[in-house]
């Protein structure tokens, strides 16, 4: 795993830290409640101008790593230092980070305008100065009209919205937010997200994102943080991500993964399900056990003869673009994405091209998350924690 | 975000309240009619405006302290000294209830059920015993004083001054304070705090800007609550104050006793006119305190 972290990872950080400078560091931090450990060692580099997404289930730690930088939580070890200087024992109200919370916070005794305007006013900001500035921040979140309205008559969009100007309009080094678009749904979240990366855009503000949403996380971040019981698993670009993942957990978390047990009995050949496969990966020592993963849209179907691994459709789900379907391959439950059309019965070979497979060492993930023998969409929904109500 | 209560329908609700209805009714209008129309008649019920000008024409000789004699408004000087003994008792349990009931809302759960089993306590006692109580604790010799002069300290006049009255009314109505106000406090949502200080608020600021607006209609429910029974209570003046302030719900019961039911409705009623006036008034001010933003 290290070998493969030095390969993948450090070019990935080594190409940030040359083009932008560190905002905030994170220095081997540790957290527990109750004795139980919440954030254990942990260490990150934020850089200016950057998106970057805390990616994880809940209880990984994500949203206390981001109430310690907003200073609402302070790590048991560690240290936290933004642009160079400890920040630890500095109360929120004088770090120059703002927050968007998760149910947005705002303030329903005060309308738009005035949630908009309490920054400036704690700061004794000139009257007109702030008319000014509430109303050009209003109209980057494309609110204008509504400044007298009362916070409690908008709709969950324009809620989050307020809270975004709310929070910019002190022009923070970094944004926090805390799973901001969770209340949401599924097409207002869409929306939003593009919005959110054209704000942090144009505004050069680094944005640091909670999310337990992969696909929101591939789609806005520039750099994930992929985090599992207070630990970090990989940090990488979305690409990265999804196309190298370090691990077991990392692989099934982001997107869908056949997750598969093998041995590397040789650089660049990997040996599962009883066949040999060629692979690009190496620097294995012979005959190491290994996980191999494999994304359900890089398997070609073929007939059932040409194929290097042959099994039955147990499965299909018609998901509109393609089609979703489960085969068993020697007892294993494979997912396949194909356009292709298949019937439930059918004895199908696949055949998988060396880019296909990507090889990954044993982590005490290995073997948690199984096959596809149980799954359903409907399953996968409901165990979404959080996801739309 | 906002969950639509559902509605009942017209007829159906109707039917739901009707008992309410016609409890508030029997109970709360019609007492409340006999009130202004006793006022506003005399012994043989005939309309007249006598018992309101009474309240504010009537005089008697007051003596000062130092012996000299003046003629007041009898129902204006007992009414202001009502007032104001009520005022400052309502004072005292804003100030002290509301850092108690702010404490107790961010205390942890069994703390809160302790200091709220604390608080109530005292209102299982009746009134009459816990005033008895403060007598013989106020006494010129009783328990303080004993104590006082236990440790060789003068013997504290208290029995009989306003400050017994005051301490009586305090004591009795302070539950009445610190409830709305926990309430509301123990509801407020955290993260508006949060959000407060991530936005450059100090302590102070927190405070300020968003607790205190926030709690208002609690403060109002509680000031309500304190000052309205304070200022029509009787019987803790007659029993600490050693009947010496004349308080308007004195002169109610007396006007009652002594069977003049007109005039006693006819105080009962100026009286609720104008609390109502400096209720309204009360809430218009801290409703522009919320609103107003700065």
């Amino acid at each position: 795993m290290l070998l493969a972290y030095c390969f993948f990872i450090l070019p990935a950080q080594a190409e940030r830290g040359a083009i932008m400078e560190k905002i905030i560091e994170l220095k081997n931090i540790s957290k527990s409640f109750d004795g139980e450990t919440v954030l254990d060692h942990i260490s990150l580099d934020i850089y200016d101008n950057e998106f970057i997404t805390l990616l994880g289930p809940s209880g990984c730690g994500k949203t206390t790593l981001l109430r310690m930088i907003g200073g609402f939580a302070n790590p048991d070890e560690g240290d936290i230092l933004f642009m160079g200087e400890r920040l630890n024992d500095t109360p929120p109200h004088k770090r120059n980070v703002n927050t968007v919370f998760q149910k947005y916070a705002l303030f329903p005794h005060l309308n738009v305008f005035e949630n908009v305007a309490f920054p400036l006013r704690e700061r004794g900001v000139k009257k007109a100065e702030i008319k000014e500035q509430v109303m050009k921040m209003l109209s980057l979140v494309m609110l204008e009209g509504f400044a007298e309205r009362s916070v409690t008559s908008l709709s969950g969009g324009q809620q989050q919205r307020v809270a975004i100007a709310r929070a910019l309009i002190n022009h923070p080094k970094v944004l926090l937010l805390d799973e901001p678009l969770g209340a949401l749904d599924l097409k207002l979240r869409k929306d939003m997200q593009q919005e959110l990366k054209k704000i942090q855009k144009s505004t050069g503000i680094t944005f640091v994102f909670v999310t337990h949403d992969q696909e929101e996380a591939l789609s806005m971040s520039d750099t994930i943080v992929v985090l599992s019981e207070g630990r970090i698993q990989q940090i990488g670009t979305p690409t990265d991500i999804y196309n190298e993942p370090v691990n077991a957990f990392v692989a099934d978390f982001i997107g869908e993964s056949n997750i598969l047990d093998g041995v590397m009995p040789e650089n660049f050949k990997a040996r599962f399900s009883g066949h040999t496969f060629s692979c690009l990966d190496k620097d294995f020592a012979p005959g190491e056990p290994v996980d191999v993963v494999v994304r359900p849209e890089d398997v070609d179907i073929v007939p059932k003869d040409e194929g290097m691994l042959s099994g039955v459709v147990t499965q299909v789900t018609f998901m509109g673009v393609h089609n979703e379907i489960i085969v068993d391959i020697g007892g294993f439950k494979w997912m396949i994405q194909t356009t292709e059309s298949v019937n439930v019965g059918e004895h199908i070979g696949i055949s998988l091209d060396p880019d296909a497979i990507h090889i990954m060492k044993k982590s005490k993930y290995s073997g948690v998350f199984g096959d596809y023998s149980s799954y359903s969409n409907e399953l996968d929904e409901l165990s979404d924690p959080g996801g739309e109500e | 975000m906002q969950k639509k209560e559902p509605r009942l329908n017209g007829g159906r609700a109707g039917a739901l309240l009707a008992p309410y209805s016609l409890w508030s009714l029997i109970f709360i209008l019609v007492p409340l009619v006999f009130v202004a129309y006793y006022a506003f008649t005399d012994e043989s019920f005939r309309f007249t405006t006598e018992n309101i000008t009474r309240f504010f024409t009537a005089t008697s000789n007051l003596k000062a302290d130092d012996g000299t004699v003046s003629e007041v408004r009898t129902y204006l000087v007992i009414f202001s000294r009502s007032f104001k003994l009520a005022l400052i008792s309502t004072l005292i349990c804003l100030v002290l209830g509301y850092p108690m009931a702010y404490i107790m809302a961010r205390a942890k759960v069994r703390t809160q059920k302790t200091m709220m089993t604390l608080v109530m306590i005292p209102m299982w006692m009746n009134f009459l015993i816990r005033t008895y109580a403060w007598m013989t604790i106020l006494q010129d010799t009783g328990i303080l004083n004993n104590f006082l002069t236990g440790l060789g300290l003068p013997v504290v006049r208290i029995i009989g001054t306003e400050t017994a009255v005051v301490i009586g009314m305090v004591y009795d109505f302070f539950p009445y304070m610190i409830l709305p106000i926990y309430s509301i406090m123990a509801k407020m949502d955290v993260k508006l705090l949060e959000a407060a200080r991530d936005l450059g608020c100090n302590g102070f600021g927190v405070l300020k800007r968003v607790i205190f607006p926030l709690s208002l209609p609690g403060v109002i429910s509680g000031v309500t609550m304190v000052l309205i029974p304070s200022i029509s209570t009787f019987y803790i003046s007659q029993k600490l104050g050693n009947g010496k302030f004349f308080l308007i719900g004195d002169a109610i019961e007396g006007q009652y006793i002594a069977n003049n039911l007109h005039f006693a409705a006819a105080i009962a009623f100026i009286m609720m006119v104008i609390l109502l006036v400096f209720m309204g008034v009360f809430r218009y001010l801290t409703s522009k305190v919320v609103s107003g933003g700065e």
